[in-house]
């Protein structure tokens, strides 16, 4: 019997789809190793095809724009925002337009072209985690910007256009819409109980155990009880912290820990699928906001969204998260 | 520098590219359609039970239903978690006897025969007191998420929950009419009779456009000129103009875009109380080819980045010549 299931933050529902559930194997299985190619401007020594770079992991010896570096963060060399201009808001009638201020970084997670995330050592990993946090703290510091975003699309099906490992950051005028409604949802949440909705699932999620894949001291990796997507899968702090800025090093080292270990998990399980990730914080200035708690949300490309879903925005899943969870607990 | 506009319906905001906006024929994405009509389940199955059959437009169950009605509704906790039983129907319309792929070959007739169908469908699943909103839509194409079958149908879907999207319709467009007292997409529709600059086509009682805050290239709406809230009451004498913006809006894909994958759905009120909404909702159809892929900011923020303004592309699409 198929079930409808409602998101406790934002009070979304999803249809989970039982008479047709689909095991990792189910899925079309897409090619997504990297191919040598000829030209690429994110490997060494073609620094100087990108733009110069504003941030990176590297011994002190290595001047900036040159081999040497772990990561390397440059402005996108086509950017949706412009990070020069002021903000000048205008409204047409009944609508409304502001000019598109912002910032859109892209951040080369290691030198190797042949390289993913799954392959990196602990070392390298943690200085990709590293520098999100860096250049987090840095755009914060631009007044224009209310919100950052850090995420990653991997695989063409994914929307990736570049295929040597890199994820983005976009720095945002305003504070987008999902983001709204999960603060909002947290807000009202907290009104009623006087407690974090993402502390008290967090509890619940121990208390089934059965959506659990992974954790360790600090962060829990977990399949949620309404997911969108088949696979989809959230990393979060197990104490209650709204703001990512400022998690410290050990925090840093157990998500790329966690990180790492469930980008591998889903790589075997689903076979190297396509798949985004993204880090929701609390926009620039809220603090260590009582409400909202930070997380990952990681979703395998798996299915195509359809005319149903887009028009009412009840997506429908075809994997229970408890089964989801147990395949990647295992694989 | 590109442009960042918002919609005044759901105040969601999208990034529109206006300097390095791709060209409109930087989007053609033909679609393989090529599919035998001897394996067409279509064209041959006389096994599944047909709930209306009307001038070659026939309506039967899902055979891979999402949603069904075998057990009543009923809602529950699990700790802070709320589930309940599927329920529900979902319908495959066929729109036509003959072995046809794109809705935009039907005669406008026939096309106007499908709406009568959705309309006459809408109101028979309203009488069940658990439904709460009723979708119906087409996915067109590999990419639309549509099995490559050849035959043209669409599907309704019946839920008995209120979808997030339709919610913040309502919502956007009450606070609209709770400060001016009219309807938003009314001031819309005469807002863009002015300038007619993201206008595609229109005829006396409706027009297609390209909106404003575009989520996605070659988006396009069709919205009735006179203010109605329900799309199977408002439908009514009105099936043929509609399937003549329908078939313009889809032979102008087929033909500018190289016959690209599509899905259109209908945006009407929800089941419950249509009079409460009937001052400020006011139902239309979104139709939106699949030509870009949604990427990891758009999952994660719910803020669309439109590589081509609206205005360029309801330019491109008036131009396109649906007489060749």
């Amino acid at each position: 019997m198929p079930e409808l299931r409602r998101d406790p933050v934002v009070g979304r529902w999803v249809i989970i789809d039982s008479d047709h559930t689909k095991g990792p194997m189910d899925f079309t299985k897409e090619d997504n190793t990297p191919t040598r190619q000829a030209i690429c401007p994110f490997c060494p020594g073609r620094e100087y095809q990108t733009p110069p770079e504003v941030g990176a992991v590297r011994p002190f010896n290595t001047p900036a724009n040159t081999p040497g570096w772990m990561v390397r963060t440059i402005p996108n060399k086509f950017p949706v925002l412009s990070s020069d201009g002021i903000l000048q808001k205008d409204g047409l009638g009944i609508y409304d337009q502001m000019t598109g201020v912002g910032a859109h970084e892209v951040l080369i997670e290691c030198p190797d072209h042949d390289k993913g995330l799954t392959d990196l050592t602990k070392e390298e990993m943690l200085a990709v985690v590293n520098q999100y946090q860096e250049r987090f703290r840095k755009l914060s510091m631009d007044s224009r910007f209310k919100y950052i975003v850090i995420f990653k699309n991997f695989g063409a099906s994914a929307g990736a256009t570049v295929e040597h490992t890199h994820s983005q950051i976009i720095a945002l005028p305003m504070v987008p819409k999902t983001v709204l409604e999960e603060l909002k949802g947290a807000q009202d949440y907290h009104h009623t109980h006087s407690h974090c909705v993402f502390c008290d699932i967090i509890a619940q999620e121990y208390v089934d155990k059965e959506r659990i894949v992974l954790e360790n001291s600090s962060f829990l990796a977990f399949c949620p009880y309404a997911p969108r997507y088949a696979f989809e899968t959230w990393i979060i702090p197990k104490g209650h912290n709204g703001d990512f800025a400022v998690e410290d090093h050990t925090a840093q080292d157990h998500l790329a820990q966690i990180l790492q270990d469930v980008l591998k998990k889903i790589k075997k399980a689903l076979r190297n699928p396509a798949y985004n990730y993204y880090l929701h914080t609390s926009p620039i200035g809220y603090g260590k906001s009582a409400c909202y708690h930070w997380h990952i949300e990681i979703i395998p490309k798996l299915t195509r969204s359809v005319g149903f879903e887009w028009g009412t925005g009840l997506h429908i899943v075809p994997t229970f998260p408890k089964d989801a969870a147990q395949y990647l607990r295992e694989a | 520098m590109s442009q960042l506009r918002k919609d005044p319906i759901v105040g969601r905001w999208t990034i529109i590219a206006t300097e390095r906006a791709r060209r409109p024929a930087a989007f053609v994405d033909p679609q393989s359609t090529i599919s035998d009509q001897k394996d067409c389940p279509f064209c041959h199955d006389k096994t599944s039970p047909i709930l209306f059959e009307s001038h070659g437009v026939k309506v039967v169950n899902s055979n891979t239903p999402i949603l069904n009605d075998s057990k009543p509704f009923e809602c529950r906790r699990h700790g802070l978690y709320e589930i309940a039983h599927s329920y529900g129907s979902h319908e495959i319309v066929i729109e036509t006897p003959v072995h046809t792929a794109n809705m935009a070959d039907l005669l406008p007739e026939q096309i106007g025969r499908v709406f009568e169908t959705y309309a006459l469908r809408m109101k028979t699943h309203r009488q069940n007191p658990s439904i709460e909103y009723i979708l119906a839509y087409k996915n067109y194409g590999v990419a639309a998420g549509s099995r490559n079958i050849g035959h043209s149908r669409s599907q309704i879907m019946a839920v008995p929950v209120s979808p997030v999207r339709v919610e913040d319709k309502i919502n956007g467009a009450k606070a609209y009419f709770d400060i001016h007292e009219r309807c938003l997409f009314c001031d819309i529709i005469s807002q863009e009779l002015k300038k007619k600059e993201r206008v595609v086509v229109e005829n006396e009682h409706f027009m297609v456009i390209t909106p404003f805050a575009s989520r996605f290239p070659f988006e396009t709406w069709i919205i009735p000129k006179h203010h109605q809230c329900d799309f199977a009451e408002g439908i009514k004498g009105y099936e043929r103009p509609l399937a003549d913006m329908m078939k313009d809006i889809l032979l102008r894909f087929k033909i500018g875009l190289n016959d690209p994958a599509y899905n259109y759905m209908i945006q009407t009120s929800p089941v419950k109380g249509p009079s409460a909404f009937k001052d400020y909702y006011h139902w239309h159809i979104e139709v939106i080819p699949r030509l870009t892929r949604v990427a990891g900011f758009e999952r994660g923020t719910g803020f669309y980045i439109c590589p081509i303004p609206p205005e360029m592309t309801a330019a491109f699409l008036r131009e396109v010549d649906i007489n060749a």
